[in-house]
């Protein structure tokens, strides 16, 4: 957690690229010929209807799903081969739609095991009592409770995951996340469950972690005006293929994404794309 | 950092730190209930440290009786290798009792036949042990659940039947002498030599849940997909496991095999696989104290020791016409039973109440979280 630095908007590194990412399960065509592109410190919004492929085009980033065709490029490097857990020592993090925390250890337990890659010992060193084993740990914990406190849930240390509120539950994934210092942020439906208002100070935080923790931030949403609020760029995927990309404002507008959201003329409703994305 | 996402307090159950009893102020102990408590304490050290060996002890244990608490305490070893595999891990082995045997083989092969020191003997057998889990986890790590658990059993057999028929290693049906340590040759004082390899398995399990590989162990046996993401190495953590298990288990084979003077291979049969895992479940996966209890209850039942001794046995035991040998193998599944039924933190989840009286707390019943242990084994 270094001082953040401010964020040079000329500089365009691409920290992320998919290329011509196709997965295809049986007969079914999931994805076809993605191609994404995320700048660093941008925070890119992705969205569709139910069903796009959204979260496939996840798994695939991460790791969980091998593209059929297609590679995938992080900080300049092909890492379509690797395994899950090496992308996130690259620097990935991602979360889940049904929240992806360890729900039977606490909340202190699971923020230490997400440090995981931070602490550096080997697991044997840890298991024979090296004396250097219990200075990290002490460190580990520090830096844990620390993480907590920024969002005001230092209180919750000792307390099980299970059980917990939803929208609770929801704020230590990002947490946990975060504790694995990543430099990418893939959030799948951070403000799923969430009011209007909650919705936008969830925007506020988005902006505010990205600041702090020098952050570039792909997100998947259903709240199409919290997307569109917070996205430097946006992606709309439907049946597998990218609708439309651009600015946030000419995608939620834009003719097909209202169709594919309405099924509809978009004639006869203007603008009702952000109506029909609140799931009405 | 001013911004937060906001709290969903309308959900469901709220704040279950304060439902959970916070409200109850803490309980203040009297200078009585301490010296109730340090009694407690010092009778618990009596019994575990003295009266095995008749030391400041109004009683007279016979030296079967102090080699059977030193098998409860192998055993106890035993539980708690099992318990890294089945209760860290979720993955079931069903061949540890050739772990445990080649372990015992290999102590008394290093002591017999190449003339060294006991302790030696030992730490190799150990040693043994992992590098045994090590290979047989490369292979078969691949599988989970109750695929790898087949490859655990059949390893079991496999290892019985070809392993310990080398004589050259094993001494045939014959078996192979296997001498106490010098300074522990009897059999009260053997008891402490098992004592402190428990004693050192239990500091490595400890010093395994409060680091890194427990909270991986932990992480990706509940969930191996948030695991990962955080950058935890799946495959070769839960190979960590298994070779520590694999440790502790050969540990266990030395430690039982200068126990008996001699060992055999015949004991080590797939029945023994089975109350290995018995009785680590029994006791409470995840819980060191029920672990160790349940295994020790375990080692008590065999050959139906517990039973004879129990007052009133033996002219029932007469009237059935039933050997008192059926007892683990028996009481052993309805306890299973009882356990993953009504009860799924096991001896642990008994021991409890006692242990938080012990520490100054209410002597109160916690029940144990019964949505947690389902994830226990993934198939």
């Amino acid at each position: 957690m270094s001082a953040p630095e401010p964020i040079q908007s000329d500089e365009h590194t691409t920290v992320l690229e998919t290329r011509d990412v196709s997965i295809r399960f049986g007969g079914v065509q999931a994805l076809r010929d993605v191609n994404l592109r995320v700048d660093q410190w941008e925070i890119c919004g992705i969205i569709g209807p139910n069903g796009a492929g959204k979260t496939t085009l996840f798994n695939c980033i991460t790791g969980f799903y091998e593209p059929t065709s297609g590679r995938v490029r992080f900080r300049g490097q092909d890492v379509t081969d690797l395994e899950v857990h090496q992308r996130a020592d690259l620097g990935m993090g991602r979360t889940f739609q049904n929240v992806g925390l360890v729900k039977g250890s606490t909340v202190g337990e699971n923020l230490k095991s997400a440090q995981h890659l931070e602490v550096r010992y080997g697991a044997f060193a840890g298991m024979f009592g090296s004396p250097k084993t219990f200075e990290v740990e002490q460190h580990t914990t520090e830096r844990a409770r620390a993480i907590l406190d920024l969002i005001d849930l230092g209180h919750l240390w000792d307390t099980r995951v299970q059980g917990l509120p939803y929208g609770i539950q929801k704020r230590l994934e990002i947490a946990a996340v975060l504790a694995t210092d990543p430099d990418l942020l893939l959030l799948d439906e951070p403000g799923s469950g969430l009011g209007p208002e909650e919705a936008d100070a969830l925007g506020d935080f988005l902006l505010q972690i990205r600041e702090d923790f020098r952050l570039t931030i792909v997100m998947i949403d259903h709240h199409v005006p919290l997307v569109t609020r917070v996205s430097d760029y946006m992606y709309c995927l439907n049946f597998g293929e990218t609708l439309c990309e651009g600015q946030p404002n000419d995608v939620r507008n834009h003719p097909e994404v209202v169709k594919a959201y309405l099924g509809e003329d978009p004639d006869a409703k203007p603008g009702s794309a952000e109506f029909a994305a609140q799931g009405v | 950092m001013t911004a937060t996402i906001p709290d969903d307090t309308t959900g469901p159950d709220q704040s279950p730190d304060d439902a959970l009893g916070a409200t109850e102020p803490p309980l203040v102990v009297s200078p009585a209930g301490w010296a109730f408590r340090v009694a407690a304490m010092a009778f618990l050290a009596w019994l575990v440290l003295l009266y095995p060996s008749n030391v400041l002890s109004p009683f007279s244990v016979p030296a079967s009786d102090a080699n059977r608490m030193s098998e409860a305490v192998v055993f106890a070893i035993i539980g708690l290798s099992l318990n890294v595999l089945i209760g860290y891990a979720g993955q079931v082995s069903l061949g540890h009792q050739a772990f445990v045997g080649i372990g015992a083989f290999t102590s008394a092969y290093v002591v017999t036949d190449m003339t060294q020191e006991v302790v030696l003997g030992v730490i190799v057998a150990a040693i043994i042990g992992g590098i045994q889990a090590l290979l047989l986890g490369l292979v078969s790590l691949r599988l989970s659940g109750l695929y790898f658990a087949l490859v655990t059993l059949v390893y079991g057999v496999m290892a019985q039947q070809s392993i310990f028929a080398i004589e050259a290693f094993t001494g045939g049906t014959a078996g192979n002498d296997a001498p106490r340590p010098t300074g522990f040759e009897s059999d009260y004082r053997y008891y402490y030599f098992c004592l402190i390899g428990l004693l050192a398995v239990l500091f490595v399990d400890w010093r395994l849940i409060k680091t890194k590989a427990g909270r991986a162990l932990l992480a990706l046996r509940e969930n191996p997909r948030v695991a990962q993401t955080w950058g935890i190495n799946t495959k070769s953590y839960t190979l960590v496991a298994f070779v520590t298990a694999g440790l502790f288990a050969g540990l266990a084979g030395g430690l039982l095999a200068h126990r008996d003077l001699r060992v055999v291979a015949n004991p080590f049969d797939f029945n023994l696989a089975l109350i290995f895992v018995l009785m680590t479940t029994v006791g409470g996966l995840r819980n060191r104290l029920g672990v160790v209890l349940g295994s020790m209850f375990f080692a008590f039942l065999r050959n139906g020791y517990l039973i004879e001794k129990l007052p009133g046995a033996e002219p029932v035991l007469d009237f059935i016409d039933l050997s008192p040998e059926f007892a683990p193998l028996v009481i052993g599944p309805v306890l299973l039973l009882l356990t993953l039924t009504l009860l799924p933190g096991g001896f642990g989840q008994l021991a409890k109440p006692f242990t938080q009286w012990l520490g100054g707390g209410r002597f109160r019943w916690v029940p144990a979280d019964k949505e947690v242990m389902i994830t226990d084994v993934r198939a």
